[in-house]
């Protein structure tokens, strides 16, 4: 038999899953997972999962994109510094200032939005470890079931904790259907 | 009514009567700065009403769940709306007795047009006049608060009824009442922003002005409603009943039209300046004026980049002490967003802006102004809270409602 990656147990609905998670949790393990066909209201605080990051990395996005666009129009239409191949290029147009943030912000905005958006996108990638082309628990004989009407929780055994024996039992307390061996 | 809670409407109708006490001392005082702060006050709180007013008739076209127990609040709010329709018959009363051009200039055709001639004589008028008729001017004001007011009592009723015998009929005649009074209060607001505001300096036109004066009484009734939820909550009416979730909500709405406010005042300012017509450009010229300069900077950092980096933040949200503070700056923010758009269209008789701080004494008269229109709401309010149940108890929604978090 291959290496062994971790256990893990099947539970029939999402009360069960949702107790067994928060038992988990409480036991203390960090490299753990819940596999369920649809998302469980409530699931998270029982797996003791804090608020996504993801946040940071839009707010940074749009700061940026805003720096850029104000950034961007200010060096092509109203400023005199003068970068090889990049030379600026004023134009009077309607009689305004060559720069002025009120006709910049039109466009910084709409870059404002697109970079958040980038960003968001690329930070979710990064939090969640995507590109993930195989994972484990694919390989798994009943693993077609999570995709329907089947709970399953994993635990790897590169947690702490873990414990081939002990974790058994302790998965036995949550009174799954049953326990599996994950392979790497 | 919570039996732990008893609220005391009579000192919030005492405020509003002193106010209103003020504000007719100064129309003999000084007519003009008076009556328009006391108009001013009127707007402010007409537009908390009609936000509310807006609040519910959302909620029902959504067959919303969460924000059940946040529309019995603004229920008792929209109460307000024929009160303040009384309160705007002194102004009808001042522009006869008083001065026909004391606060609409155009009312007065003799009155004079800095080196321009007369209003009468002015082709801006005249082509205008269809509009801007006395009788039709007067006649909209009543039609406008007559449409408010019964919707008010529409909502108002159904809610109140559902309580006492649970029928489901209610919740549908309100959804049907919601379908045709977002239009019509959605118009009459319009045309109450165009008549009472735009229409103080009618050279002017904005047809952004009516989604400003939206979003302007969205943010100052969402501030209000994160008030009152976040007091009820610390003295314990509905403490256990809206919980952080329902908070986060109400403050997340607070947040997007925080965003749409900034959008159509941006909007609205861009297109003039980048149009570049006299015309449209002298509204914004007359606002850089003096006070009015520094007045719109604070506006532009105070009334959108702080709140918007402070709304941003979901821990911010979901705190009644930040929320509780974020509501009080918007509201003070609110005010003086309402000022700017008023005040300046007041000039002396040299073509001059008016400063808001131009004698000492206007600070009374904005005071009284923006205190007695606001005790009246408040007053309706706390009146109209304790005759009800302090939840919808037997609306379809109320248990998911209540179960709703994070």
């Amino acid at each position: 038999m291959a290496k062994q990656h971790g256990l893990i147990a099947k539970f029939e609905t999402p009360a069960d899953i949702m107790h067994a998670a928060e038992k988990v949790r409480d036991a203390g393990f960090k490299k753990w997972d819940v596999i369920s066909p649809f998302p469980i209201h409530g699931m998270d605080p029982a797996m003791g999962i804090k608020r996504s990051l993801v946040g940071r990395f839009t707010i940074c996005g749009g700061a940026l994109g805003l720096t850029t666009g104000m950034l961007m129009i200010w060096f092509t239409g109203g400023s005199d510094l003068s970068v090889p191949l990049m030379d600026g290029y004023k134009l009077i147009v309607g009689g305004k200032p060559f720069f002025s943030p009120q006709f910049a912000f039109p466009v910084s905005y709409e870059l404002t939005i697109l970079f958040s958006a980038f960003a968001s996108i690329g930070g979710m990638f990064i939090l969640n470890k995507l590109p993930t082309h195989y994972h484990p628990v694919l390989k798994y004989k009943d693993v077609a079931a999570s995709s329907d009407d089947k709970f399953f929780l994993y635990i790897e055994n590169e947690d702490p904790q873990f414990d081939d024996e002990k974790t058994r039992v302790f998965l036995n307390e949550l009174q799954p259907v049953e326990i599996g061996e994950l392979e790497e | 009514m919570s039996a732990d809670y008893t609220p005391n409407p009579t000192k919030w109708l005492l405020m509003g009567i002193a106010g209103i006490a003020i504000s007719f001392i100064g129309f003999f005082v000084a007519p003009q700065i008076a009556a328009w702060s006391y108009l001013i006050g009127l707007i402010f709180a007409t537009s908390i009403a009609i936000g509310m007013l807006f609040l519910v008739m959302i909620h029902h076209i959504f067959d919303a769940q969460w924000s059940v127990i946040v529309r019995r609040q603004a229920e008792h709010y929209i109460s307000a709306l024929p009160y303040m329709g009384i309160l705007f018959i002194p102004l009808f009363g001042l522009t006869y007795l008083k001065d026909q051009g004391l606060i609409w200039l155009w009312m007065n055709d003799a009155a004079s047009l800095h080196g321009h001639g007369t209003v009468g004589s002015d082709v801006l008028y005249q082509k205008k006049t269809w509009w801007l008729s006395e009788p039709f001017f007067w006649g909209r004001v009543v039609f406008c608060f007559a449409i408010w007011s019964y919707f008010a009592w529409a909502f108002r009723r159904n809610s109140f009824s559902q309580d006492e015998d649970g029928a489901a009929k209610h919740t549908f005649s309100s959804r049907k009442h919601a379908a045709g009074g977002l239009i019509l209060v959605a118009l009459t607001w319009t045309a109450a922003g165009f008549d009472w505001i735009m229409g103080l300096e009618y050279h002017w036109f904005s047809t952004m002005f009516g989604v400003w004066i939206f979003a302007s009484a969205m943010r100052a009734a969402l501030a209000v409603m994160l008030l009152t939820c976040a007091f009820l909550v610390a003295k314990g009416p509905l403490k256990g009943i809206f919980n952080t979730k329902h908070l986060h909500d109400v403050a997340t709405l607070a947040f997007a039209f925080t965003v749409f406010w900034a959008y159509i005042t941006f909007s609205q300012y861009f297109l003039i300046w980048n149009a570049n017509i006299p015309e449209e450009t002298f509204w914004f010229n007359d606002r850089e004026e003096g006070i009015w300069w520094p007045i719109s900077m604070i506006l532009i950092f105070g009334y959108f980049l702080f709140p918007f980096l402070y709304m941003l933040q979901f821990p911010l949200k979901t705190n009644y002490t930040s929320m509780t503070f974020m509501a009080i700056w918007l509201l003070s923010m609110n005010v003086l967003d309402v000022f700017f758009n008023v005040l300046p269209s007041l000039k002396d008789h040299d073509g001059h802006v008016f400063q808001m701080f131009s004698s000492p004494l206007n600070v009374l008269w904005y005071i009284g102004g923006i205190s007695g229109a606001l005790g009246i709401l408040l007053w309706s309010y706390w009146s109209s809270y304790q005759k009800t149940k302090i939840i919808p108890i037997r609306d379809p929604r109320i248990q998911e409602c209540l179960n709703h978090n994070h």
